[in-house]
């Protein structure tokens, strides 16, 4: 190295350094939350992706994903009971894209397993795109702790725990004793044991299974939201056609953002506040990084 | 004499054993597929009963309303006439379980063949049996399902056998965990998944023991039930005299070794030739094929000519129909055709109790269609004629909405085949709150999971703000769940639900069922509610 070649290094260096960080800074500003619309489920779900900065963000090569959709009734996609299977296989593409080494796609149901796996079109749509699609499995259920307030130990599914990634994919539903159920009531069908039980105290449980699986990312899926006769609906008078998704790295902005589809209150949804005083995420979206887009 | 046994005998013999296997296989195929498979309609895996006669003769007799899917037992019958009983040899499932235990225990030596013609009188035990089946119909009580041949098969292995191979299964499985090879119990996990055979029956251990007790039977005279029980043999056996199928020994050959008479699987007497009966010969072929000598053969012979047939003496025939005509009453006695009882929940479908009574033949194909393991057997809920019919237990597992499997694979129309969208409008029953031990309304906790879990929409539970009153005085007011009777459809999942572990708080019971004319509570309620007008969002 000559004297010449020292000098211009030196002035690059220097102009790196002056400024650098602050350009590194502006390329690491991604939104936390991607809120995008449109026709096709597909096409939404990976422009919020994109949105949020490319599921490379999340995933690393050779990571072990799963993806915890709500397939927990028995019911079809216009139905909105489950959530939208395009929405799923898009999530796996892109997963697998991102160098994701497995993909899993699962669910503890609450109607048979077999029924809702099949015609909720998830099992169908994720295996197409390459994704492993048990069923639950009671051999990998273990008492964890859980250290919640309220739940102190809980019995989990343990492939939810030992995935490297976690995705949840909530669709947006009424539900009268919540009054909505999006993302953080989606933890349920992560766990066994006596579920019907946790109904006693649904809010502040739901907020320590929330905080226990603590997700990578969560994507919402209101393509199609239930407005009412939730959980599981009936009848496409049931359904509102919202064609939206949301994709957000905060669990609780992702509820929030939620409920906004819904005529209610963010204040009605009690397991808002409790998440947001335990520090699980922002419910004030003007704290956060918000970009919507329409395709 | 040349000792040499007939290549030819012992071609169609290992034929026979094929078939045998591939009908038993069949068999197994239909019962396993006999699930949700992913599809609404799953197609006729019970086409095994149409092809019974004798279901479909006493079923017909019973309901005096011949089922059209029967008509295939038509052909089992030709066959019969005309070529004998090659249906029990050659393709009956439970014959083929016998045969084969009746082969393992010769293999074990715990099955020794005996010339005993003293035996023979034993024979006639299952024409009996089809007489009193036959005469019980004629007085409208089905007992057809408890004898069958099929009915007896299906019903062991759906409710006994499938769960054990299911247990023995999960204790594999947790072997596999044990071992540390967790990637083999998945797989393994994720077979038995698919294939949904976590089901359990309430008198599972009891029907196992029965069919043991039929297998066991072998250890005394090979195919025993086939030969002295079976009343669809019986049937068939009264259809098998003029058929053209014969047994010959060639006496010129015939070195009297009596090997044939000692094998044969169904004491069918191959020798000597005028004691051949052809009413109890399967054409197994096993006569010909271990014949020293070549000389058992099967002509075909269109002649008639003497044969000798079991002996029915007419006293016992007429003691037997005396004795099912005096014992048909005795299955009428019970309160339950008297007053619906309320925990006599029927799948969806079902037709009116006394004709359902009549149709169904205990074959426990819908308890194996029901995806939530809800439908059960009946031990004394429908009376003594109505053991082993099913019911729905919502305690143990609900009536699936968007399901009407169990409806879609009853061979004889017991429960009438309703499309999904026919299903979803049936109600089998009500739903009721016991307040006492209902968490809100007692304890003034939250709960309404039942309202969570109701699937019709509008929900047929709602939820009131009730006020509770605590051991402290203090009073809490909580959503407590009431039901609108018009919406329930007695589905049960309410009641399974319910996380009032023991005794649940919301229980259904059969009243205000479809099918029932007496069974009614209110008035209005006899038209269906329609739901084709938009009702008003209840939660606004």
């Amino acid at each position: 190295m000559n004297r010449r070649d020292f000098m211009k290094d030196m002035a690059l260096g220097g102009v790196l350094m002056r400024y650098g960080p602050s350009l590194l800074a502006q390329a690491k500003s991604s939104p936390d939350l991607a809120m995008v619309t449109g026709e096709s489920p597909a096409a939404i779900t990976k422009e919020a992706l994109a949105a949020l900065g490319g599921m490379k963000r999340f995933i690393a090569k050779g990571d072990k994903v799963v993806i915890k959709p709500n397939i927990g009734w028995d019911r079809t996609p216009e139905l909105a009971a489950t959530t939208n299977p395009e929405v799923i296989k898009t999530l796996v593409e892109l997963s697998f894209e991102a160098g994701a080494k497995d993909v899993t796609v699962m669910d503890n149901t609450t109607n048979q397993a077999q029924r809702c796996y099949a015609r909720s079109g998830i099992a169908e749509a994720a295996k197409a795109a390459g994704a492993k699609v048990p069923f639950v499995n009671e051999f990998r259920l273990k008492k964890m702790a859980l250290k919640g307030e309220w739940l102190k130990e809980w019995e989990v599914f343990t492939d939810f725990v030992e995935a490297d990634k976690l995705i949840n994919v909530p669709i947006a539903k009424h539900h009268s004793l919540c009054r909505l159920t999006i993302g953080m009531k989606n933890w349920l069908g992560a766990i066994g044991g006596a579920r019907n039980q946790l109904h006693q105290k649904l809010d502040e449980g739901m907020v320590d299974l929330a905080a226990f699986f603590k997700p990578q990312l969560t994507v919402l899926d209101a393509y199609r939201i239930l407005t009412r006769n939730g959980p599981q609906g009936g009848r496409t008078s049931d359904v509102k056609l919202q064609k939206t998704v949301v994709a957000s790295i905060d669990p609780v902005a992702a509820d929030m953002v939620g409920a906004g589809f819904f005529e209610i209150r963010p204040e009605e949804l009690a397991y808002l506040g409790i998440a947001q005083k335990r520090g699980l995420g922002q419910t004030n979206l003007e704290k956060l990084t918000v970009e919507k887009r329409t395709v | 004499m040349k000792k040499e046994r007939s290549k030819k005998y012992r071609a169609l013999q290992l034929l026979r054993i094929i078939t045998q296997a591939v009908f038993f296989g069949l068999f197994l195929y239909l019962l396993f597929k006999t699930h949700f498979t992913g599809q609404d309609y799953i197609g006729r895996v019970e086409v095994f009963f149409h092809f019974d006669p004798l279901l479909a003769i006493a079923t017909a007799i019973a309901s005096r309303v011949l089922f059209a899917s029967f008509i295939l037992a038509g052909v089992t019958l030709v066959v019969t006439l005309v070529a004998g009983r090659y249906v029990c040899g050659w393709v009956c499932p439970l014959g083929s379980v016998h045969q084969f235990f009746s082969f393992v225990f010769k293999k074990a030596k715990l099955l020794k063949p005996r010339k005993e013609e003293k035996s023979a009188g034993r024979l006639a035990w299952k024409y009996y049996i089809l007489l009193a089946v036959l005469v019980g119909s004629l007085f409208t009580v089905d007992l057809v399902g408890i004898a069958d041949p099929l009915s007896f098969l299906y019903r062991s292995f759906a409710t006994g056998i499938i769960p054990w191979f299911a247990r023995a299964g999960a204790a594999f499985i947790g072997l596999l965990y044990g071992l540390k090879l967790s990637s083999a119990g998945d797989a393994a996990a994720q077979f038995f998944g698919t294939l949904s055979l976590n089901q359990t029956f309430q008198q599972g251990f009891f029907l196992s023991l029965l069919f043991l007790g039929a297998v066991l039977l072998n250890i005394s005279k090979e195919r025993f039930w086939c030969r002295y029980l079976c009343p669809a043999g019986a049937l068939l056996g009264l259809f098998s005299r003029w058929n053209v199928g014969k047994v010959r020994v060639d006496m010129d050959k015939c070195i009297k070794c009596n090997l044939c008479t000692l094998h044969c699987q169904t004491q069918a007497n191959p020798y000597p030739n005028e004691q051949w009966r052809s009413s109890e010969c399967v054409y197994c072929y096993t006569c010909a094929s271990i014949c020293p000598t070549k000389a058992v053969y099967f002509p075909v012979k269109r002649t008639p000519e003497k044969i000798a047939s079991v002996n029915l003496s007419r006293r016992r025939l007429i003691f037997t129909s005396a004795l099912a005509v005096v014992a048909a009453p005795f299955f009428k006695i019970t309160p339950a055709g008297k007053r619906a009882a309320a925990k006599l929940i029927r799948p969806p479908g079902a037709l009116p109790e006394p004709k359902f009574l009549q149709k169904c033949v205990k074959c426990s194909e819908c308890m194996k269609a029901c995806p939530t393991n809800g439908l059960q057997p009946a031990l004394d809920e429908a009376g003594p004629e109505g053991i082993w019919t099913p019911v729905l237990k919502p305690r143990i597992g609900y009536c699936e909405y968007y399901c009407s499997l169990c409806t879609q694979v009853c061979p004889t129309g017991a429960i009438k085949e309703l499309t999904i969208e026919e299903k979803i409008k049936v109600k089998i029953g009500s739903a009721w709150i016991n307040k006492d031990r209902c968490i809100p309304y007692a304890l003034g906790l939250p709960c309404i999971v039942c309202e969570e879990h109701c699937p019709t929409s509008p929900k047929a539970i709602k939820f009131v703000m009730v006020e509770a009153k605590l051991p402290d005085g203090t009073v809490a007011t909580q959503k407590a769940p009431v039901i609108d009777l018009d919406l329930c459809i007695g589905c049960g999942i309410c009641e399974t639900k319910c996380p009032v572990m023991d005794d649940p708080a919301i229980y259904c019971t059969s009243v205000g069922e479809d099918r029932s004319e007496k069974n009614r509570l209110l008035l209005e309620l006899i038209q269906p509610a329609t739901l084709t007008e938009e009702p008003k969002d209840p939660y606004k």
